[in-house]
């Protein structure tokens, strides 16, 4: 498949070195290639819709599969490549360059060897998504916690995978490394065979040389960490094996080094340590027999801060004895938790109830006549206590409970019961050191007990919808009627909201499940789901009128059921499943894959550096070229006269004078209409007729003149472009439609809008990009009118980011309808607020003209 | 699943991969379902000689025996019960032969959970 993908892209560049001597085309002719470029943008992003939806958990698929979806979106993300710079005379020759390089990252990916490519040592604090494939699963796992819950986790850094391979390179193990791997996937390899390589590579792991560049790369780690006023004497280095799933699949099995000195020398030789665990028998044993035909492993190391606990211990989000509780239990010791951990030594318990906010039930304090310490020479120690703490609890009742508020963070946010690792440091700030699924283990009769599920609990929705992720969620209802009310989201709650939007994205860390009326399994929302493992069900219709606020509804998105009340017996039958049971190799290698096709880094053309270097994957490669395209057909529209004369443009003639000139692409204009111009019931080009319904709405355009001030004057004729300053409308408000696109760029006086829209019968295809900026007065006031224009669209359930005086604002995903509403009241905003900046004297204007607009009373703006 | 305790419907399922195997084990005791997973499909006829199965999903392409394989050795020990073959390779050729040899269904990969929880339980209906 490579191959072809190479000839493919050399053909291509072939004959654009024939073509560049091209004059200047036929403007129908651009046309033709600026829908070339839409149409094969638009397949791409199916491909790579379709590729995420089969993450739900939901499907089926295999390796075959994945391979030959691969190369459909390769050959069609090239093809793009190609189309863009058919369209715009070659100016992006390079983008060949960037798209190879992209590919040959994702041939890497496919070929299992992505965790080879990064950074040799990266500060925890400093993870970023696309180094996930070289920290391992348990870094993972922390560098999450850190971001997406800010709870604290003490400092420090991975030794990544990369490192890991460049290290047994540099000691000549490859050799022996891939021997072992080829035994282990084989089934005729003998035991003896195994365990003889296995013992020779675990000593040469011992004997590790290091590279001058990871000593100097962990010394610079540690000066980091110092220079932001850490102490960085002591360390802890932990194993963190390739992928979440697997490391958790492997708990236990892997070295821990506890209180090495904080020189480079002393992490690498526990680093060695740690390494060599992945030799020790019990692991290539385990890999044999469970892991089987799971493929080369890597292993990275957390060095993290060592804290030199007052107490510390482990915290069960969920009575693994009794997961029908709604309990959570924590338990530990004074100093350090290998106490706690290895069992040995007699622990406080405490019983902590989740029902009804956080209290403590129950609490056990043992007699604890000695704990462990760090030892002066490293290592730990173990030390008599003395007589008054002996009987004292190893936590007061407030620390108690605020380890209690993290673990029901922890829980909802990992959608699954968790086991965690906690210590109080000498400042009494307690710390999470790791996290991760608590392993219940599942009672015989719980099959049983899933059996007619309905005769016990009130059913309010049966087979309706369609699964975005699979799971199980319990809360209380949490309806989003206004996108302004996502904030008040409690955490744990159900959210059901009318449709599918990206702005709850915001608050899924914190929710139980998201059930919506309107959606698709393939939107943004579900993307992020699917990433969070977020029980969601989209289309399920009527939901929002057959719960309330606060009602406890349990959501099981597997069997598309909704209860209402606490299904205690689904959330047992949750807790006993363990994460890798969805992660099959192949689950693990789309998702990999996926992350590295679909992450965007370009986001905003305006707002962000939106450069083609800055282009990682698949995903970015093609909002650039949308982009571009875009702005071909922007500039084209710009040049009147060259338009006028093909008879390719109508002026359009409105009762209000917004000047616009169309292009016509097809589609988007009745044949009725006069050579030269054309009026609203010409127009047939669906998003532009629902936006200029808006703009038409009576009251909405008012023409008197504003009084400017002189202030207001001179700061715009500063800060104007020159071309805006002579000929107001000439060329520069320009409809480019087809009958279902729209690019609409409007210049009035000083302020630029751009509204770029699909809508069609597919909500998959539509969407709606809305952009504003610029305007006559100084920067306060027109900064009041974007935060007025951002209140606006988030009333109007859009995703709105606003900078300074520029908002940009999307949607998509939706249903025909739903396009031609939100496009109606764009219309409507862009009448209402064309000249309001001067009149935004203070910030109280922001809240007066809001609930104006909002109430229809556009009068107001007079 | 309709039927109670009474008449529990055996389902057989070969998978080399082992957590496929588990998640659709999964998927179908809580369906009610009893459930046995193989992913060697020579211990699968092993089981099948000797105990009483209903219902059989197998992958097709394995090491040992093939889809078509298993299905021939299921239709000779119970003519009764239904074999479901799920593949990723699909060849007409396959399909038209596997629907001669007597399989309930054939289905090709990807396709939603849903899909073949239907299929399972016409075939249990079937019954």
């Amino acid at each position: 498949m490579t191959r072809f993908i190479q000839q493919l892209a050399d053909r291509i560049r072939g004959a654009i070195s024939k073509s560049s001597a091209q004059t200047s085309v036929d403007i129908r002719e651009k046309f033709e290639r600026f829908k070339k470029v839409l149409q094969c943008n638009q397949t791409a992003l199916e491909i790579i819709a379709d590729m995420g939806e089969k993450l739900s958990g939901d499907y089926l698929f295999d390796r075959h599969y994945i391979e030959t979806t691969f190369d459909e979106l390769s050959e069609t993300v090239l093809k793009c490549v190609h189309r863009l710079n058919t369209l715009c005379d070659n100016r992006y020759k390079d983008l060949y360059e960037v798209y190879e390089h992209i590919y040959d990252r994702l041939l890497q990916v496919l070929k299992g060897r992505d965790d080879r490519h990064g950074p040799p040592v990266i500060l925890l604090h400093e993870i970023t998504k696309g180094q996930f494939p070289i920290i391992g699963g348990k870094a993972l796992h922390l560098a999450r916690i850190i971001t997406d819950l800010e709870l604290p986790v003490p400092p420090g850094f991975v030794i990544t995978t990369k490192a890991y391979h460049d290290i047994i390179f540099f000691n000549g193990l490859e050799d022996s490394l891939e021997r072992l791997e080829r035994l282990l996937g084989s089934h005729s390899a003998t035991d003896d065979e195994i365990e003889e390589l296995r013992k020779k590579l675990k000593q040469s792991i011992m004997q590790l040389q290091p590279t001058r560049h990871l000593l100097e790369e962990i010394e610079l780690a540690i000066s980091h960490l110092a220079d932001s006023g850490h102490e960085v004497s002591r360390f802890a280095v932990r194993s963190s094996a390739r992928e979440e799933d697997m490391d958790f699949s492997f708990a236990g099995q892997f070295e821990t080094v506890l209180n090495v000195q904080g020189s480079s020398m002393e992490i690498f030789n526990a680093y060695r340590t740690v390494l060599a665990s992945l030799f020790s028998r019990h692991v290539i044993e385990y890999r044999r027999t469970v892991l089987e035909g799971e493929g080369q492993m890597s292993i990275a190391a957390i060095c993290q801060v060592m804290v030199d606990a007052k107490s510390s211990g482990v915290l069960y989000t969920t009575d693994p004895l009794n997961a029908a509780s709604d309990n959570m239990v924590i338990v530990g010791n004074w100093g350090q938790g290998e106490a706690v951990v290895d069992g040995k030594m007699p622990t406080d318990s405490f019983i902590l109830s989740k029902k009804d906010g956080l209290k403590i039930v129950d609490r056990k304090i043992a007699r604890k006549t000695e704990a462990l310490y760090l030892a002066a020479q490293g290592g730990l120690e173990k030390r008599n206590l003395p007589h008054e703490l002996q009987n004292k609890a190893c936590l007061t009742d407030e620390q108690i409970l605020e380890l209690g508020r993290m673990g029901i963070k922890l829980e909802n946010y990992f959608k699954h019961p968790q086991d965690a690792e906690w210590a109080l440091d000498p400042n009494d700030r307690l710390l999470i050191l790791q996290s991760r699924e608590l392993l219940i283990k599942k009672e015989s009769d719980i099959d049983r007990s899933l059996l007619n599920l309905e005769d016990k609990y009130e059913v309010i929705s049966s087979g309706e919808g369609l699964t975005a992720q699979q799971g199980i969620g319990y809360g209380p209802v949490k309806i989003i009627r206004n996108i302004r009310e996502v904030d008040d989201v409690p955490e744990g709650a159900v959210l059901v909201s009318p449709r599918d939007s990206s702005v709850l994205v915001r608050v899924m860390k914190k929710v139980s499940a998201i059930v919506t009326e309107v959606g698709s399994p393939v939107s943004h929302m579900a993307t992020i789901c699917r990433e969070l493992c977020v029980p969601c069900l989209v289309n399920v219709t009527g939901i929002t009128s057959k719960v309330e606020d606060g009602m406890e509804i349990t959501v099981d998105a597997e069997d598309r059921k909704i209860y209402k009340g606490k299904v205690k017996e689904l959330l047992v039958y949750r807790s006993c499943q363990s994460m890798n049971v969805f992660a099959s190799s192949d689950f693990r290698l789309l998702r990999r894959l996926l992350n590295e096709i679909a992450r965007l880094n370009l986001i905003d053309p305006l707002i962000e550096e939106f450069r083609m270097d800055r282009c990682e994957t698949y995903h970015d490669v093609l909002r650039f070229i949308h982009e571009k395209a875009v702005q071909e057909l922007i500039e084209l529209g710009k040049d009147e006269k060259r338009l006028l004369k093909g008879h390719l443009t109508k002026r359009l003639e409105l009762p209000i004078p917004t000047g616009i000139l169309c292009l016509d692409l097809g589609g988007g204009i009745s044949k009725e209409a006069p050579e030269d111009h054309c009026e609203f019931e010409h127009v047939v080009s669906i998003p532009f007729r629902a936006l200029l319904k808006g703009m038409l709405t009576p009251g909405v355009w008012h023409t008197e003149m504003m009084d400017v001030s002189l202030r207001d004057m001179v700061t715009s004729m500063i800060n104007a472009p020159a071309d805006a300053l002579d000929g107001q409308y000439s060329g520069h408000n320009i409809a480019i439609i087809t009958r279902e696109y729209m690019n609409l760029s409007l210049r009035f006086g000083y302020h630029f809008n751009i509204v770029d829209a699909y809508c069609s019968d597919y909500p998959r295809d539509n969407h709606i990009y809305f952009r504003f900026l610029g305007g006559a007065t100084d920067i306060t006031k027109r900064s009041r009118r974007a935060r007025l224009i951002a209140e606006i669209l988030k009333a109007s359930d859009m995703n709105v980011k606003t900078k300074g005086d520029v908002v940009t604002a999307r949607m998509g995903n939706m249903p025909r309808q739903e396009m031609e509403r939100i496009l109606e009241i764009l219309g409507r905003l862009i009448g209402f607020t064309r000249q309001l900046d001067v009149h935004m004297e203070s910030d109280s204007s922001i809240q007066l003209y809001l609930e104006a607009f909002l109430s229809g009373n556009y009068s107001v703006a007079r | 699943m309709e039927d109670k305790s009474e008449s529990v419907i055996t389902l057989v399922i070969i998978d080399d991969e082992p957590i496929v195997g588990r998640r659709l084990k999964q998927v179908f005791t809580k369906m009610g379902y009893k459930v046995e997973i193989f992913t060697n499909p020579l211990e699968a006829v092993k089981y099948m000689e000797n105990n009483p199965f209903d219902i059989v999903v197998t992958d097709f392409k394995m090491e040992e025996i093939d889809g078509m394989e298993v299905l021939r050795r299921a239709k000779e020990l119970n003519p009764d019960s239904r074999v479901i073959i799920i593949t990723g390779y699909a060849k007409p050729e396959t399909a038209k032969e596997a629907f001669k040899s007597g399989v309930f269904d054939f289905m090709v990969k990807p396709f939603r959970l849903e899909e073949l929880k239907n299929a399972v339980n016409r075939a249990a209906e079937a019954q």
